[in-house]
């Protein structure tokens, strides 16, 4: 091998390296598909409907998905399930494997909504006269951001307490706890230790992280407000949280924060058959209706009952609410055939029967009142209180944000710290909103 | 150096045969010691994997009654198979393909005179030493743009291409070959080419097996790759991302868990006992030649 | 015979190695164009990143800490090794084997074994009446915890370790010997001397392995938090408990490949770059392998 011919080959190498490069940088995804004027008659092709549900979940969606295949025989529905949002955006991003995507919340829906990572369903809506009336205020609020309908919600989690109705009997409590301090006077007593001197089992568990304890969750306890009206942090001049995370310190403490990490960390897996409400090793649990249905799934001799979660001491009027929040669902950017998928999202969010059907299965609340009135909705003693928490007026849910859930992790890594080493709270949560607002800063800004 | 110390501080051997023995047993019992707490954690790991799910949740370290089912439900529950096959299609391939790039790359470095060799050898040791993830951003929107993310291919295509480790191990080993021997076939009229296939590749065999075995069980091991490009496609799982996430997606208890974990180590023990030699020669060059 | 390697390069490291920096002045998820944003993403790191710089102490202690104690540990066990004169390749392979066990299996072992609830470590404390602590649960403890598996799975600097001290001549020992030396006086004489490259090899490249230390404590904190990750992605377990073990380059996945600030992400990287070059060229300037001189005899 001669120096010369050498050097033209590395030359050409670099040269063809740099080309390769700028081509790769120059074309971005694919183009959108302009909608047509009129929806069509028939449907055809195949289409690809990712979500994260899983297991018995997923066997739920997809009995839903024939019934949309059977209605359309010339449809093709390509099912990816157990995809979370991080995956989700990995695929989207990656250009047009998937057409419909679902998330398990609504924290992907300011930044998809802000990035086109959904499409503006705008255009859809208004030609095939979508009625959006349908759906409940708060529900219609998280599924769109700064005026963008990106999203549309597929049935919601509702939150409220879960008792076992014998452990509260054997320790003489006849009603559920109201407010913060009966539930935490309550869980003190239905708590048991071994001779040891560890816990054997539990009330209610105050350690934040736990399961579904998780700021959002307890907010509207206390009509806590996460965001102003600009989008930045209301977190430090909210009076809400304070209340909530001293009572919730304070109960930390009453029992011990090492005492109760080892016994978390003993327990079984939250959606697995050894939840600990499920082996009856807590008596009291903050958890989604979704639950209802692993229990008669896993559980069906526990003998419990729901009601709304206690409110902190100073709101006793919010009794009845809890946090709302949902599946939500939209078409990727470069879907290569948004008609499909639109048709597809259109099943999934505003037809009735599909919508009591899943919610049926998967024991959520329907998200369209239609669905909510319909007479084929199963409603049991336990369920109830979610529907019933879903149409309270005080409800609240966590507001669609360009960070996503960025700002509730934030303050649920705040809070985790200061159960266990405590500090100045005021200063604390002052720092919470600025790291909030600098995050907006450096997604939103200029 | 060998003036350490005075020669009159010679001392009597009887003493010294005694303190041999005490230091013998000594030395014994700790190499002993710690080799029960090297294996232990294996151990535990099997013992656990015997054990009913039952079981697995409470303070017992003995199984009882001893049973297989977890690994039938290891088969049976999880694609395991699967998660094996894409584990040894990317460590196959990523090999065959390293070798194929690497080793004409590595001869050419450790034979032939170039201008701009000294400047491509040092960013072959750059680009082997650096961080992966200070580049991991704009390769991987390359590949998005090109659409294979989500499959194992942008971990498996760029050896193709060489791995720049391989590269200078193989020049290393290829380094320690007499130069005679190519330049005898050289003038029985052997190309570069020629020269590489009949004299390098046949005298640097031990060389070559152990950076294939090198890049081998860093392809079967690694988790960040996969999880960076494979994560939103189960279909492509290795088996590192499937036990990683195995307790979270399928949230088994510990005995499952712990019997795909044995399954896990076993491949890798078996290949070992076969390849122990060059593998053993291997990990010692890559350190020794300091 | 070359091209392919040098396009290589080009293409998987001459070319990100830029366009990471182009990355870091723009605002990118992917979705839509980069858009330049001048130093923001610098400012915002250096002055109101919330967690990189505990995530950079964190690595910095498995630099300064966990290399270190690997390399003595490895070190002691090879000349433990040296010493055994029966069933010597038993002994070698015994201690060889942790290493071959894969990172993500070796994880999860110790995750199981130091589980505060069932696991067989405080289980074993239990029966001597010592309460066991929380490990990979105790913020305090999990690095530490990390630094065990660390020292199970050191067999191949051990190896490395062991073919250096067979490589000192038998015979400078037995001079030394008969000059009267001691132990110690030997292993400072005789032995450090000659293995000092090996070490000194040993270390820089530990360093250069630590400081991208991502899958051991990202595994660790996913198994150990038990949580399960219904819909938010690999991302949101990393860190468990309390950031503890949130290293560097998890922080950098987090922010580019969890919320998709790949500019931002590529900030960190360039930083990472910038560290990571100075042990790189102390690497290049101190060891001979490195030099291409030798290419050209």
């Amino acid at each position: 091998m001669k120096n010369a011919s050498l050097r033209r080959h590395l030359l050409g190498a670099i040269v063809l390296a740099a080309t390769s490069a700028v081509l790769l940088s120059g074309c971005t995804g694919t183009a959108e598909v302009p909608i047509a004027s009129r929806a069509p008659s028939t449907l055809k092709g195949q289409v690809s409907f990712w979500h994260f549900f899983s297991g018995r979940e997923a066997g739920v969606i997809q009995s839903t998905v024939d019934d949309f295949m059977k209605a359309n025989p010339g449809v093709k529905v390509d099912v990816h399930p157990g995809q979370d949002d991080e995956k989700l955006q990995k695929a989207i991003s990656a250009g047009n494997t998937v057409d419909l995507g679902m998330s398990y919340s609504t924290d992907i829906v300011g930044s998809f909504c802000t990035s086109g990572a959904f499409r503006d369903l705008t255009p859809f809506i208004k030609r095939d006269n979508v009625d959006l009336t349908n759906l409940t205020p708060i529900v219609k609020s998280y599924t769109e951001f700064k005026g963008v309908r990106c999203a549309m919600p597929v049935l919601t989690d509702d939150y409220a307490l879960y008792y076992n109705t014998d452990l509260l009997t054997a320790a003489g409590i006849d009603s559920p706890p109201k407010t913060l301090t009966e539930l935490e006077d309550d869980a003190l007593k239905l708590t048991t230790y071994n001779p040891d001197g560890s816990i054997k089992t539990l009330g209610f568990n105050p350690l934040m992280g736990f399961y579904e304890n998780a700021a959002a969750h307890y907010g509207p306890s206390a009509g806590a407000k996460w965001l102003n009206a600009d989008g930045s942090s209301a977190i430090g001049s909210d009076s809400g949280w304070p209340e909530l995370i001293t009572w919730q310190t304070n109960f930390v403490k009453k029992i011990g924060y090492a005492k109760l990490q080892k016994f978390s960390a003993g327990l079984g897996q939250e959606f697995e058959a050894d939840n600990a409400f499920q082996k009856g090793k807590i008596a009291m649990n903050l958890d989604g209706e979704y639950r209802t249905a692993f229990l008669a799934d896993q559980a069906p001799g526990l003998k419990y009952a729901t009601a709304p979660f206690p409110t902190a001491d100073s709101h006793t009027d919010l009794y009845g609410a809890g946090y709302i929040t949902g599946n939500i669902a939209g078409i990727s950017k470069g879907s290569q055939n948004p008609e499909l998928a639109w048709a597809l999202l259109k099943y999934l969010t505003t037809d009735t029967g599909a919508l009591v059907k899943m919610a049926n299965g998967l024991k959520n609340v329907p998200s369209t009142a239609d669905a909510l009135k319909s007479p084929k909705l199963e409603i049991s003693s336990q369920y109830k209180t979610f529907v019933d928490v879903a149409s309270n007026p005080h409800s609240a849910t966590t507001p669609p944000s360009p960070i996503g859930a960025g700002y509730q992790q934030t303050f649920e890594q705040f809070w985790d710290k200061y159960q266990k080493s405590g500090g100045d709270l005021a200063a604390g949560l002052k720092s919470v909103d600025k790291q909030i607002n600098d995050s907006l800063a450096l997604v939103n800004g200029p | 150096m060998t003036a350490v110390g005075t020669r009159s501080a010679l001392r009597s051997t009887r003493p010294r045969h005694f303190g041999r023995v005490l230091n013998w047993i000594g030395q014994h019992v700790v190499l002993s010691g710690l080799a029960v707490l090297f294996l232990a954690p294996v151990v535990f790991v099997f013992l656990t994997s015997m054990m009913t799910s039952n079981q697995t949740l409470t303070a017992t370290i003995w199984p009882d009654p001893w049973t297989w089912d977890n690994y039938v439900r290891a088969f049976t529950q999880v694609p395991l198979v699967r998660w094996f096959a894409n584990s040894a299609t990317y460590a196959v391939l990523a090999t065959a393909f390293m070798l194929a790039s690497s080793i004409p790359a590595a001869y050419v470095l450790a034979r032939i005179r170039f201008r701009g060799a000294n400047i491509l050898f040092t960013a072959i040791i750059i680009a082997m030493l650096l961080p992966p993830q200070v580049t991991a951003v704009p390769i991987y929107v390359m590949w998005s743009k090109l659409g294979m993310t989500g499959t194992l291919l942008p971990l498996i295509l760029p050896n193709l291409l060489g791995d720049a480790f391989s590269i200078f191990l193989l020049r290393q080993f290829f380094l320690t070959i007499p130069s005679e021997y190519a330049d005898a076939a050289r003038i029985d009229g052997n190309g570069e080419w020629g020269v590489l296939a009949r004299v390098i590749i046949p005298m640097a065999k031990p060389g070559i097996a152990a950076t294939a075995i090198f890049m081998f069980f860093n392809s079967w091991n690694d988790y960040y790759g996969p999880l960076l490009y494979t994560s939103e496609n189960e279909q492509w799982w290795p088996v590192a991302i499937g036990l990683a996430s195995f307790r979270s997606s399928h949230g088994g208890d510990w005995g499952i868990t712990m019997a795909i974990t044995m399954l896990v180590m076993v491949p890798v023990v078996i290949i070992f006992f076969f390849a122990q030699r060059t593998f053993v020669e291997g990990i010692a060059l890559t350190g020794v030649k300091g | 015979m070359l091209a392919p390697a040098v396009l290589g390069l080009a293409l998987f490291f001459v070319y990100p190695l830029l366009a990471s920096i182009y990355y870091s002045f723009t605002r990118y998820n992917l979705v839509s164009d980069p858009q330049w944003i001048g130093l923001r993403n610098y400012q915002y790191l250096f002055a109101d990143d919330p967690n990189v710089w505990q995530a950079a102490g964190n690595t910095l202690w498995f630099v300064a800490v966990m290399v270190p104690v690997k390399l003595v540990f490895a070190f002691a066990i090879a000349g433990l090794l040296t010493r055994a004169k029966t069933a010597t390749g038993l002994w070698r392979t015994l201690y060889y084997l942790p290493a071959l066990v894969p990172p993500v299996a070796s994880v999860v072992t110790f995750v199981f074994l130091f589980n505060p609830g069932t696991g067989p470590v405080n289980l074993i404390l239990k029966a001597f009446g010592i309460d066991g602590p929380l490990w990979f649960n105790d913020p305090a403890l999990a690095k530490p915890s990390l630094l065990l598996l660390g020292i199970w799975v050191t067999g191949d600097v051990m190896i490395i370790f062991l073919a250096g001290l067979l490589d000192v001549p038998r015979d400078l020992y037995e001079a030394s010997g008969l000059d009267g030396a001691n132990g110690v006086q030997k292993l400072w004489y005789i032995t450090l001397p000659t293995i000092v490259p090996v070490l000194l090899f040993s270390l820089v490249t530990g360093i250069i392995a630590a400081l991208q230390f991502f899958t051991e404590a990202s595994v660790a904190s996913s198994v150990a938090s038990g949580k399960v990750s219904i819909g938010e992605g690999a991302g949101a377990g990393f860190g468990y408990p309390e950031n503890s073990l949130l290293t560097y380059t998890q922080w950098l996945y987090i922010r580019g490949f969890s919320n998709y600030q790949l500019g931002y992400a590529s900030a960190l990287a360039v930083l990472l770059f910038v560290v990571a070059a100075v042990f790189l060229t102390l690497l290049l300037r101190r060891f001979s392998a490195f030099t291409p001189d030798e290419a050209t005899r």
